[in-house]
């Protein structure tokens, strides 16, 4: 008779496994929910497509569009196929709950500007219907942010660093967004972390920044 | 198609959803633009055609009178698309003395509609359709005698799959004869339900009509109380009850291949007409097809239906095996919930307001995109998105576009962006790109304009300065 014992003893250094948990937390489970602000420019509708675009496999994505500006080029630029991606143009707030949680109930996954004017109380309800029927939802408050407790992973765009131009020249090639993270997926903490964005399907987070813990100062959150 | 003081015709032509010529008139024809020519070959060997797109919906409602004229004389004829019918001519013949009696009845009663008509007879629909691709304007009719050799001597394109045409050919088979002259098993082994279905035909088969159990009466009806009076209204309806009816049928694995449509008027009026496809109807086809029909009815000329739609009903009568193959990774629960979902989201949202886009070509990001209501045919792209487009604006794309270019404030200083003002504050510019010069469409008075690229510690932004002033063309987010 033989027994067998394996023992595995985890040889990554703290700051790797730091980088590992970063890429992991830019992924979102099954019935999970982002909440993305940021003013518009900071490349968070590519980071939430990015988010969503996995379950395009399995079926059609939603992004409900209350702006009236929303570009499926965006999307098509992450990989989701065109006929995988439906548009819905919706600026009513009375209307906005019931459209997103019919959505919940027959889409893969749900990319939703948030209107100004809505109760926190009908965000609460629908981050609970997305958690019980198991389908990602990504929220982007038009102005201001979510309230606590509705997304399991909060995305603050801080910094946006361009390059490819230069006085007149060039042109837009990658963008560097500095993010910082709350919620349940950074198990309680507030992080920062970089995201490397050169325009194809692919969002890296920057290895040489690593997460770092960010420092509340003076009420206000910095990296550090 | 238009005619000038002159009273001759100038060269227009029509041109399907498929970016493919599907009619033209005799000035175009001079000029060397055929039925089935790409557009844009056709308008570079006649610059000055006008060109229209196929509406099959009004093309349907101009049809409707001709099906009913042939229903006068032979009942239960069948709608394949606008324009063609099939017409079940077994007594009609005998009755009116014979095939070339029957065609010159049917003669007299198309030539009070004006145009061209050509027949075909033949003793399935398949080999009758073919026979119609026989006829010429001159030779208008064409009754085959010997269906076996008839189709024996058809060139393998006849199959409708240009793949499959192709493999064939390559292979040294060209007429459908030879391709009956194949192992059956040979045949499905190298090319599936395709090279079955083929080789069925081939051999003078029509398709198989017997399908497997289904539910004893998979007929769908709606009823509307008010009664439906807008087009609009009787087409989400009708788009529903397709839906419906294809769902019901779909956990059997059958689809139909025949519907019939019943529609039936407040004042107790029922209408009814038959549709066939070569193919089995899905839920978009079938949905367009009750829609033409529905359009005939209601805006043709046989006077509507008079105080609106109080029931539609769809009855399948031909059923196939060939339902809908999912994706891998899709299951048919989820196809139905999604379906489903979207039909609640356009009554909540509004039909006009559920959306998918296609890329087409074009410079600007807005040009990019062909936008389709969810649950209509996909439009064709407006403009090719293969072509070069030289002074397009480079990739990544702007995640934001508003519909029309919007005013933004940039400073300027001595030609160079300055400042940018987001929401309430100035905002410094880091650096930009640009200026890209776009010389407008002249011809349709738009002036010139210069695009930029412009940074700030917020975000990036398309610009566009036109006429001394910015507009915003997209936001890089």
């Amino acid at each position: 008779m033989v027994a067998t014992l394996e023992h595995l003893v985890d040889s990554s250094t703290p700051r790797q496994r730091d980088f590992e948990y970063a890429k992991d937390m830019l992924s979102l489970a099954p019935g999970q929910i982002a909440g993305l602000s940021g003013i518009p420019g900071s490349g968070l509708t590519r980071i939430g497509m990015s988010l969503l675009a996995p379950y395009a496999v399995r079926g059609p994505l939603v992004y409900l569009d209350v702006r009236g500006w929303a570009s499926p080029m965006a999307a098509w630029e992450m990989g989701i196929e065109p006929e995988r991606f439906v548009v819905v143009r919706s600026s009513d707030v009375v209307t906005w709950s019931r459209i997103v949680a019919t959505l919940l109930d027959g889409v893969r996954g749900v990319y939703a500007e948030v209107p100004t004017g809505l109760r926190d109380q009908a965000l609460h309800k629908l981050a609970a219907k997305a958690r019980a029927k198991r389908t990602p939802l990504v929220l982007r408050p038009v102005t201001g942010k979510l309230p606590s407790g509705v997304a399991h992973l909060n995305l603050e765009a801080r910094e946006v660093l361009w390059e490819g131009t230069e006085a007149g020249h060039g042109n837009l090639t990658n963008r560097r967004t500095l993010l910082v993270a709350s919620g349940k997926a950074t198990r309680g903490m507030v992080r920062t972390i970089e995201v490397e964005d050169d325009g194809t399907n692919d969002l890296r987070v920057v290895s040489h920044m690593g997460p770092r813990t960010a420092r509340i100062v003076n009420g206000r959150v910095r990296a550090g | 198609m238009s005619t000038d003081e002159s009273g001759r015709d100038e060269p227009a032509q029509a041109v399907g959803q498929d970016g493919l010529i599907v009619a033209c008139n005799d000035a175009a024809a001079e000029h060397g633009v055929i039925v089935g020519m790409l557009r844009r070959s056709a308008e570079a060997i006649c610059p000055t055609v006008t060109t229209i797109v196929q509406d099959l919906g009004v093309e349907m409602a101009r049809f409707e009178p001709v099906v009913q004229s042939i229903e006068s004389l032979v009942p239960r004829v069948e709608v394949a698309e606008p324009g063609t019918m099939y017409i079940p001519v077994v007594g009609a013949v005998a009755y009116y003395g014979g095939e070339e009696s029957l065609c010159d009845r049917m003669d007299k009663e198309l030539d009070a509609f004006g145009g061209d008509h050509r027949i075909g007879i033949a003793a399935g629909p398949f080999a009758s359709y073919q026979a119609v691709r026989q006829t010429t304007r001159s030779h208008p009719r064409y009754i085959v005698v010997d269906d076996e050799a008839f189709i024996a001597n058809l060139d393998v394109a006849s199959l409708g799959s240009d793949d499959l045409a192709a493999t064939f050919r390559w292979l040294g088979i060209t007429t459908l004869g030879a391709v009956a002259e194949l192992p059956r098993d040979a045949v499905i082994s190298r090319f599936g339900r395709v090279g079955l279905e083929a080789h069925r035909r081939a051999r003078g088969f029509d398709r198989n009509t017997a399908p497997r159990g289904v539910p004893q009466d998979p007929t769908v009806v709606s009823h509307f109380d008010p009664p439906i009076e807008d087009f609009e209204r009787a087409a989400f309806a009708a788009r529903n009850l397709a839906q419906r009816l294809v769902r019901n049928l779909s956990p059997y694995g059958v689809a139909p291949h025949r519907v019939v449509v019943t529609a039936i008027a407040a004042d107790g009026t029922e209408r009814e007409r038959t549709w066939r496809s070569a193919d089995p109807f899905t839920e978009r086809s079938l949905a367009e097809r009750v829609r033409w029909q529905l359009r005939s009815w209601i805006e043709g000329v046989s006077a509507g239906i008079r105080g609106g739609l109080v029931t539609l009903r769809l009855e399948p009568t031909d059923l196939s095996g060939s339902g809908r193959q999912m994706a891998l990774e899709e299951d048919a629960k989820g196809f139905e919930e999604t379906q489903r979902a979207f039909m609640e989201v356009q009554a909540i949202a509004g039909q006009g307001n559920l959306l998918i886009a296609s890329p087409q070509g074009g410079r600007d990001p807005g040009e990019q995109m062909s936008w389709t209501r969810w649950g209509e045919e996909e439009s064709t792209p407006r403009r090719d998105p293969e072509a070069p487009w030289p002074g397009r604006i480079p990739s990544p794309t702007p995640a934001l576009v508003p519909p029309e270019p919007v005013p933004f404030e940039v400073t300027w200083v001595e030609g160079v962006p300055d400042q940018v003002r987001l929401r309430s504050r100035w905002v410094p510019v880091l650096s930009w790109a640009g200026p890209w010069r776009r010389l407008g469409r002249w011809w349709d008075e738009e002036g010139p304009s210069d695009r930029y690229q412009i940074v700030t510690s917020a975000g990036a932004y398309l610009c566009e300065v036109r006429d001394g002033r910015t507009y915003l063309m997209g936001v890089y987010d």
